[in-house]
């Protein structure tokens, strides 16, 4: 509820309220900013190309299966992006459209979509944020580095950061990612608990290829967060829901 | 995939470590675990295994060489399944196997056994199956099941009497099903088949959907006496298709649609047919095996030099190998370059990175440490769609808007998704503005519990309008009809610093309506309004969940100052009286205290 009344009279210019999806947007965006990263959005719309095909998803492959996808109805080929990889696509190649080298930086925020029944923790509608660092010297060491510094940032205390293996297409080592807060600062529920967050990995040489650049010469990392359940996290949501129910009883509170 | 902990055992000489030590022994190194159950002085661990590792780890023998390159246990080559070259050097002219499409079916191996007694299968083989949720159906079933949870290789056992022509021919046959053709698996249903689909025959006549289920009326019963196993390797995207088409995803369809090897076949053969001999009695009159072009073996080669470079650590060759002896993968090492000769299941072993995955996953991605990216030498650029729009976030949420983010699935538009699970809204929006109508309406009756004069609401968004996605700027209000227009992008050469939520912890609301009451009194001067305030809430309770002033004026020598108060509760619809009565309550407070009450 909007704290509780300083004894003003309510209004009518009052400050409206941000979506907390977008503060963290803001928030993120700055984040990534001071480590070097271009915020780059694109199309919620998206081809199987872009994302499937040049992420290394096999046709007719299982590992499409659990992507749970929207497909367009007489637009074959058109699907409703199931994550913001396709970034690690078209960012390449408009850097190398624009005759511009690695190495890259590159964050994506924005909604993608599942296609499952909803309830309190599933939503069809959700937003993920997406990083990529390409380069000659990229690891995986600097993948867990700057989820870490971000991690840190976002959840206001001090993060680590945990892989676990895991598969996804477009990544090879591919890892679950999990962190932990510690710090007074930290959101209570939150603090000193390991908490699965993401996925993420080292982008694949096909991945690289079909960006445009030489897998030979060029690695990088890339991860993906949900916006949703770090805001979860953070402010202790209890329904995924909320996100996009235009309540003001919801949104007023940020 | 459900996974014993006694049939791990199985593989090792050395007791294992408990259920927990092996899920996290895999979680950390191989397999997210799904769950642990305990079940007849066993532990089943549900293994989540990843779409890449299809090939080898649907199966206990899998699973138990991953535990045993995790925990350093040596598998007990007597037990392993892979540790003895398969024999098929006894023949038979008794059975021919005609495969029609080699691109589908690149191998297809027929046991043909004699003189089999089918009855019941033995405790242990009964214990196995049900621990892992399986239904013991009778020893030769069941020792093809065995064998695929075992090894994944699937398998299937058909009465050869059954499957014999007029003259006593077992002409085995791959083939695309012809449309029209029918079957009855062995589930009891008919099933229509399509020219997609491969079958396998019996003298042209169909006894079994390849790779999914098997026929009916070729099936295992007591009466068996002679029996055709077929241990085979199919096409993964004709299984996928085959079992998608007649919804009939089975325990062999799942692995096959993962991609096995051929080679996988042959050791599937091996163990099942000595399986047989072992529980079900019956002599081995020969087999066959039609295997036109086996693939070369795969090699894949790495350098520890790329390993630390892709990884970000300083590990050794000594480290490396030291992976490579205990995932028994064979390995050649020269001047750092280690090539790899995986085993034929070890499909997923191709490239460079995917040894470094398994150099990472084995040391452990604990060692990995988190080193920051070191200062870019570049400028990042300004978005100047995202700088646009929080440029117009910050001009209406200054002008009293709240934003909101309304869902982009609608009842009509121009274009639609095919394939919606809910089926309701399968449309996306061209506009902003129904959605934010509805939300304005929505919002209007809580106007007082949230304390506002007005509901103002925004929305940035994107919509589908004239074959175009575009970025929406929308805002509605009760002053003002719901208006939209696109969002410019604005060029910047650095983003504004703007403001972020101050909130600390969200508080779940109540679903109950609110009632509002209103009161007015004279006090000497406007100052005494907080601590008025302050009373009011104080003698309201814990049902007024605010309190604000709304009104306010002056007269000589006193001031009238109305306050509003909200009631609501988490627990139920407050009714008329109790309201009242706290009400009341606060009345009497304030007059004790002096005031006039207007």
């Amino acid at each position: 509820m909007e704290g509780n009344t300083g004894g003003k009279t309510p209004q009518a210019h009052a400050r409206g309220h941000l979506h907390p999806i977008s503060s963290l947007i803001r928030e993120a965006n700055q984040i990534f900013l001071r480590m070097g990263f271009t915020l780059a959005q694109g199309p919620l719309l998206e081809s199987e190309w872009y994302n499937f095909d040049a992420l290394n998803f096999p046709t007719d492959h299982p590992a499409r299966d659990m992507q749970d996808t929207f497909f367009m109805k007489d637009e074959p080929g058109m699907v409703l992006r199931t994550h913001t990889s396709a970034a690690q696509i078209r960012y390449p190649e408009k850097q190398l459209a624009a005759g511009v080298p690695p190495p890259y930086r590159a964050i994506s925020i924005g909604k993608v979509f599942r296609n499952e029944a909803t309830d309190v923790t599933h939503e069809a509608e959700f937003f993920q944020i997406e990083g990529l660092a390409i380069g000659e010297g990229v690891t995986l060491a600097h993948l867990k580095g700057t989820l870490t510094e971000f991690f840190s940032k976002i959840f206001q205390g001090s993060a680590e950061v945990r892989f676990r293996p895991s598969f996804f297409p477009f990544t090879e080592p591919s890892v679950e990612v999990d962190m932990r807060v510690t710090g007074t600062s930290a959101p209570e529920k939150l603090r000193d608990r390991w908490i699965e967050i993401g996925g993420a990995g080292m982008m694949h040489p096909n991945v690289i290829k079909n960006a445009g650049l030489d897998p030979q010469k060029y690695q990088g990392f890339a991860f993906g967060c949900g916006l949703d359940r770090i805001a979860i996290l953070r402010w202790g949501i209890d329904d995924i829901r909320l996100m996009h129910s235009a309540d003001l009883r919801f949104v007023n509170q940020f | 995939m459900k996974i014993s902990r006694n049939w791990l055992q199985n593989f090792f000489d050395t007791p294992l470590p408990s259920a927990e030590a092996l899920a996290e022994a895999l979680t950390f190194h191989a397999f997210e675990i799904d769950g642990i159950e305990e079940k007849n002085a066993d532990y089943i661990l549900d293994v989540k295994v990843t779409p890449n590792r299809g090939h080898d780890c649907l199966s206990h023998r899998g699973i138990a060489a991953e535990l045993s390159a995790i925990l350093k246990l040596p598998l007990n080559k007597a037990k392993d399944p892979f540790a003895k070259t398969p024999d098929f050097s006894k023949k038979t002219d008794a059975v021919t196997v005609t495969i029609e499409n080699p691109e589908l079916c690149p191998r297809y191996i027929a046991g043909y056994i004699k003189n089999v007694s089918v009855g019941p299968s033995p405790e242990w083989l009964k214990s196995n199956l049900e621990s892992i949720g399986q239904r013991s159906i009778n020893n030769v079933v069941d020792a093809t099941n065995l064998v695929m949870f075992n090894t994944g290789q699937p398998l299937h056992a058909f009465d050869a009497a059954k499957l014999k022509t007029e003259n006593e021919k077992l002409n085995i046959g791959v083939r695309l099903a012809r449309e029209g053709e029918e079957m009855e698996a062995l589930d009891k249903k008919k099933y229509a088949l399509k020219n997609s689909m491969l079958v396998i025959t019996a003298g042209d006549r169909p006894v079994g959907i390849a790779g999914v289920k098997g026929g009916m009326a070729d099936r295992i019963d007591e009466s068996t006496k002679e029996i055709v196993v077929e241990s085979a390797t199919f096409d993964g995207v004709s299984i996928r298709k085959s079992a998608q088409a007649l919804k009939l995803r089975t325990d062999a369809s799942t692995r096959f649609e993962q991609v096995l090897s051929p080679e996988l076949a042959a050791y599937g053969m091996q163990q099942v047919v000595e399986l047989i001999a072992a529980i079900a009695g019956g002599e081995l009159v020969g087999s066959v095996d039609a295997y036109p072009a086996p693939p070369e073996p795969a090699r894949a080669s790495v350098t520890v030099d790329k390993i630390n470079k892709v990884l970000g650590t300083a590990l050794t060759g000594a480290a490396v190998a030291d992976v490579f002896v205990r995932l028994g993968l064979p390995y050649k090492e020269e001047a750092g370059v280690f090539e790899v000769q995986p085993p034929a299941q070890r499909l997923d072993l191709e490239i460079a990175e995917d040894l470094v995955e398994e150099v990472g996953r084995m040391v452990g991605y604990d060692k990995i440490p988190a080193t920051p990216l070191p200062v870019y030498e570049k400028q990042p650029e300004v978005s100047s769609t995202f700088y646009a729009s929080e440029k117009k976030r910050e001009e209406l949420t200054a002008q009293g808007y709240s934003e909101v983010y309304t869902s982009v699935f609608t009842e009509a538009g121009e274009r639609a998704v095919a394939n919606k699970v809910d089926s309701v809204r399968p449309y996306l929006r061209d506009s902003l503005l129904p959605g934010l109508t509805d939300a304005l309406a929505k919002n209007k009756p809580n106007k007082d519990l949230l304390g506002l004069k007005e509901i103002k609401l925004f929305e940035i968004g994107t919509v589908w309008k004239g074959g175009e996605e575009l970025v929406m700027v929308g805002k509605v209000s009760e002053s003002e009809k719901a208006s939209e227009e696109p969002l410019v992008p604005l060029e910047a050469d650095q983003y504004e610093d703007l403001p972020l939520s101050a909130a600390t912890r969200y508080k779940t609301f109540s679903k109950y309506p609110y009632m509002v009451r209103d009161i007015a009194l004279w006090a000497e001067g406007p100052e005494a309004a907080e601590g008025l305030q302050q009373t009011i809430k104080t003698e309201a309770g814990e049902l007024c969940v605010r309190v604000d002033l709304f009104d306010r004026f002056e007269k000589p020598g006193r001031t009238s100052l109305a306050f509003r108060l909200i009631f609501q509760s988490f627990e139920k619809t407050l009714t008329e009286p109790e309201v009242n009565e706290v009400m009341e309550k606060v009345s009497a407070t304030l007059k004790g205290q002096g005031f006039e009450i207007r």
